[in-house]
């Protein structure tokens, strides 16, 4: 496990050296601005707006990064050649998925955790105060990680294989299609044939379903996530990320590096 | 023995990854279900218009208005099938989904015609909101000038739901004065005008909806109008055999084969969908519950009765 924790570590180092922390200025201006606007532009509705914008940054700011950092993951190190004088160490190529995986999730943890607190500040700044119910916030953001997670594992996944323009035009398409997999569901219901019905169902199975860990909406109406949810996001998350870990283990372990 | 090792420490992974993923896949469908019935549970609101201004969402479509209006159309589609398949009634948003979809493509005639198919059609079937299916369609001829088949939609309207004889045979006037538009326009114009509503203009004007259009949904309605307007007609045909038999007897028959046995009848009248007919205890005919024949006017024991929101 030193291995990995090793290559993860590195990976969010490179992040960092990539200034790839530099979107939270942008998320800090974007949070100052609309604090600012947002009192004179809208009554009575500042705390849904703020709280709206701030998450929705939080999850595109993510899915950016998670796509076109993850789709490079393996690509760069082949392409630099790192990843040859690597393998010749003790390491065995899980190692490398995972610790890069771990790595890249740590950047986005980071990242998220800088962000959140932005959005508090700025929160903060509209409304001045904090109630508990505003901590409703934290389960949004808790499934926006769980997000990020399968969508970074998912770009890694395609990134054993294909190249990074291909990886990056596949998982923006994962995560939309993903997005609106309930809508290709009841699209098979509608067409009332039994064919077509199993079909949208099979297909909205097996697509990652990042619909389920949206709650913006409904965090930002205050309402309250059920812990049932929270549990069952969590375990739904780690099963897809295992599923495509394995396989970008499988596809990595095989392919031919010389 | 080198390369076999190697061979089968590579093959591991395929190994795993084979056996694992379907039993996590297999796993998965379980956990995707409780949590679709959890978020619903949590966003029970699917009735929710995120953006209510459809210019707004036409300046945010950022050029790509005529896709955006395909994605509302579709969400229209799916809002009313969503609301039909769960016998709700209550169609609050489909006037400003169709609002959105318009704004972002003027031109967009199916929207206009499904839309005030679904706005004009009395529960279950629609939202019967006639006035806002008449809307719909003067926003599509004040869009769209040269199609003169909007005039029919609208005169339509105006006939068969708003029962408005004198606004259906202007519209229908109207239309008729475009050069393309067919000379049965000028007929319907001039005969709605003379008679009003009666069952046979109905029925040539659901005919023209069956026979001009390619949509197998509306050809459906319009099929299933048609047989409605068959039913009455053969309900009127029944009613002095029903009479006939009470001014013998000095009771109503409990069903249509008394008639039969009466010798009223040579045998148990049927609708157009094959179901007989029936006949309530005050001598009025009625429909088979099970028949997919409906009409206002003959009821049907045992069917659900709708009634429009706040009335």
């Amino acid at each position: 496990m030193t291995t990995v924790r090793i290559i993860a570590w590195n990976t969010f180092r490179e992040a960092v050296r990539d200034r790839v922390l530099y979107n939270l200025v942008f998320f800090a201006l974007l949070m100052m601005v609309a604090a600012i606007l947002v009192g004179q532009i809208s009554i009575g509705i500042e705390r849904l707006i703020i709280v709206n914008l701030g998450l929705t940054a939080i999850s595109l700011f993510g899915v950016v990064m998670a796509i076109f950092i993850g789709v490079g993951l393996v690509y760069k190190e082949m392409e630099r050649r790192t990843l040859y004088a690597l393998l010749t160490k003790p390491i065995l190529r899980w190692h490398f998925i995972v610790g890069k995986f771990a790595g890249l999730g740590l950047t986005l943890l980071v990242n998220t955790a800088f962000m959140t607190a932005g959005l508090f500040l700025a929160l903060y700044y509209v409304t001045r105060t904090l109630s508990l119910a505003d901590f409703q916030i934290l389960t949004a953001v808790y499934f926006i990680l769980l997000q990020l997670s399968l969508l970074t594992a998912l770009a890694l996944l395609l990134s054993c294989f294909a190249t990074p323009i291909v990886s990056l035009v596949c998982s923006l398409g994962l995560f939309i299609v993903g997005s609106f997999s309930q809508d290709i569901r009841a699209f098979g219901e509608m067409s009332q044939t039994p064919w077509m019905e199993g079909f949208a169902t099979t297909v909205y199975y097996l697509l990652p379903n990042f619909g389920a860990f949206n709650v913006i909406a409904g965090v930002a109406h205050g309402k309250t996530v059920p812990v049932a949810l929270i549990l069952d996001n969590t375990l739904y998350a780690l099963l897809y990320i295992v599923a495509a870990l394995l396989s970008a283990v499988a596809i990595f372990s095989n392919r031919n590096l010389k | 023995m080198t390369l076999l090792v190697r061979a089968g420490s590579r093959a591991r992974p395929i190994i795993l990854a084979v056996v694992t993923i379907p039993v996590l896949f297999a796993a998965m469908v379980p956990l995707s279900q409780r949590i679709e019935a959890r978020i619903a549970e949590l966003e029970p609101g699917k009735d929710v218009l995120n953006v209510a201004s459809p210019k707004l969402i036409r300046q945010m479509s950022l050029g790509y208005h005529g896709l955006m209006a395909d994605i509302y159309w579709t969400r229209v589609v799916q809002y009313y099938g969503g609301k039909r398949r769960d016998q709700d009634a209550n169609f609050p948003l489909l006037e400003p989904l169709l609002d959105i979809t318009v704004t972002l493509d003027p031109h967009f005639l199916a929207a206009y015609k499904f839309g005030a198919m679904f706005l004009a059609e009395p529960p279950p079937k629609g939202a019967g909101r006639p006035e806002a299916a008449v809307k719909l369609i003067r926003r599509a001829i004040d869009a769209n000038p040269g199609d003169w088949r909007l005039w029919h939609d609208l005169g339509f309207i105006y006939y068969w739901d708003l029962k408005d004889y004198q606004k259906a045979s202007e519209a229908y006037a109207e239309g008729a004065r475009n050069p393309r538009a067919r000379d049965w326009m000028k007929v319907m114009a001039a005969r709605i005008a003379q008679e009003g509503g009666t069952r046979q203009t109905s029925q040539f004007l659901w005919l023209q909806v069956r026979d001009s259009t390619s949509d197998p949904s509306i050809r459906k309605n319009a099929e299933g109008h048609l047989m409605g307007l068959k039913a009455e007609e053969d309900a009127e045909r029944l009613k002095p055999l029903v009479d006939e038999f009470h001014r013998r007897t000095g009771r109503w028959p409990s069903a249509t084969s008394e008639l039969v046995a009466a010798g009223l009848l040579r045998r148990v009248p049927a609708d157009p969908a094959g179901f007989p007919y029936g006949v309530d205890q005050e001598g009025k005919i009625t429909l088979h519950a099970k028949s997919p024949v409906s009409s206002p006017l003959l009821p049907k024991p045992g069917a659900p009765t709708w009634a429009l929101p706040g009335k």
